[in-house]
């Protein structure tokens, strides 16, 4: 008798149809993996090696008490997209409940990513010009903010001196700063020590000299800062001044 | 009963066809993932030293069509999703005894993924060209569709591309 066609094809087709089911959970598993933030191990921090005189030979931008007991330290390139993106969503949350209750200090360095960004560099350098007027931070919020507008412009020089005038900084000092070099060397310096600390893109953290392995939530970023105080209690945001 | 019209041959599913599948499911994994980003399940892409899924993704060039030609464009991710489940879907009908020797599912298979691979082969110009970066998940999205449309070829040359075996 012969055998029904139908089913021997089934049969032929089992050993692909375990391979077919053991890829969509191999797939499934690892984009769920990634949607919850890569896993908590991602963003363990590794400790790296730097001595604090070497660190203090770099300047970056610094905001909170000089003795609040973490420090965040921030490597970004003002044109990434994912720094644009902590910048807007969790940047305003750290100086709010971390910086502002002095639990942490945060430092900002440059680290341009010149090969790919070609304005990094030089909105690295506006900033810097904003910070001689005092004024970095509120010039970081509106260089991010507005970051889709210059990254497609050809020349973003006259954009980032219409910016400085726009936040009532004096035009002529900041448009004297950014077409000279000045912070040139001082933002490479910034880029070498990130180097130095393992920096392969941007944003990358450190909380107190250990690098974290992906960009984190505000919630996940609390909860390593409480773990370096100790486990020190959150202060509810209502209480903060 | 038989899951062949009468009088018809049984026919061994291709391998071809198999791995086409297989390498399909993968593609809707890498663009579901690319999508599940556009729409913002998972949070912001590291700019990276070597690559820059994150610019490439928030480019213009995200959109088909590009916003530099209009606001309306639809995501490349979701257009990448839809094609691979399409393949797939298709490939998997290409499996079963009743179609395994269709011409009109080797057909299709072929145009699906050569357009796909047309399309994969723009975005690699425009990753190259002009936005000088590189994502690394649609470069393996590119990789993906052109192995597919390669694995879409034997089965040209003999209708499903399936060889006929003897019923025993």
């Amino acid at each position: 008798m012969a055998r029904k066609p139908g089913k021997q094809q089934s049969k032929s087709l089992q050993p692909f149809y375990i391979i077919l089911g053991a890829v969509a959970v191999v797939g499934a598993v690892v984009v769920l993996w990634q949607t919850r933030g890569g896993g908590s191990a991602a963003m363990d921090p590794v400790p790296v090696v730097i001595s604090q005189e070497e660190l203090s030979r770099v300047q970056g931008i610094s905001i909170g008490r000089d003795d609040a007991p973490v420090v965040i330290y921030e490597f970004a390139d003002f044109q990434c997209p994912g720094c644009g993106q902590f910048a807007s969503f969790t940047s305003p949350l750290i100086k709010e409940r971390l910086v502002e209750t002095g639990r942490v200090r945060f430092v900002y360095y440059d680290f341009p990513l010149t090969q790919m960004h070609q304005h990094a560099f030089l909105a690295s350098r506006a900033a810097r010009c904003a910070n001689d007027q005092e004024r970095f931070w509120d010039y970081h919020d509106v260089l991010y903010g507005r970051q889709p507008t210059w990254s497609s412009m050809g020349n973003a020089t006259g954009y980032f001196i219409d910016l400085a005038a726009e936040l009532g900084l004096d035009e002529g000092e900041f448009s004297a700063c950014l077409r000279s070099d000045r912070h040139q060397e001082e933002i490479s310096r910034n880029m070498q020590l990130g180097q130095m600390l393992g920096v392969s893109g941007t944003p990358t953290l450190f909380i107190n000299m250990k690098r974290l392995g992906g960009i984190p939530s505000f919630a996940e970023l609390e909860q390593i800062v409480e773990a370096e105080m100790g486990g020190a209690p959150a202060e509810p945001a209502a209480a903060q001044p | 009963m038989s899951y062949l019209p009468d009088g018809e041959e049984a026919a061994e599913p291709p391998l071809s066809r198999m791995l086409l599948v297989v390498v399909a499911l993968v593609g809707i994994f890498v663009a579901g993932y690319l999508t599940l980003h556009r729409f913002g399940f998972i949070g912001s892409l590291q700019c990276g030293v070597v690559g820059g899924c994150e610019t490439v993704q928030a480019s213009a060039y995200a959109f088909f069509p590009p916003r530099t030609v209009t606001e309306n464009g639809v995501s490349v991710a979701l257009i990448g999703l839809m094609g691979y489940l399409t393949i797939f879907g298709v490939g998997l009908a290409g499996l079963q005894p009743r179609f395994v020797r269709s011409r009109a599912i080797a057909v299709a298979l072929a145009l699906l993924s050569g357009a796909g691979t047309v399309f994969s082969l723009w975005l690699t110009y425009v990753e190259a060209a002009i936005l000088e970066a590189w994502c690394q998940w649609c470069v393996v999205s590119a990789v993906l569709i052109t192995v597919i449309f390669l694995l879409s070829l034997p089965g040209l040359r003999s209708g499903g591309g399936a060889q006929p075996s003897p019923i025993r």
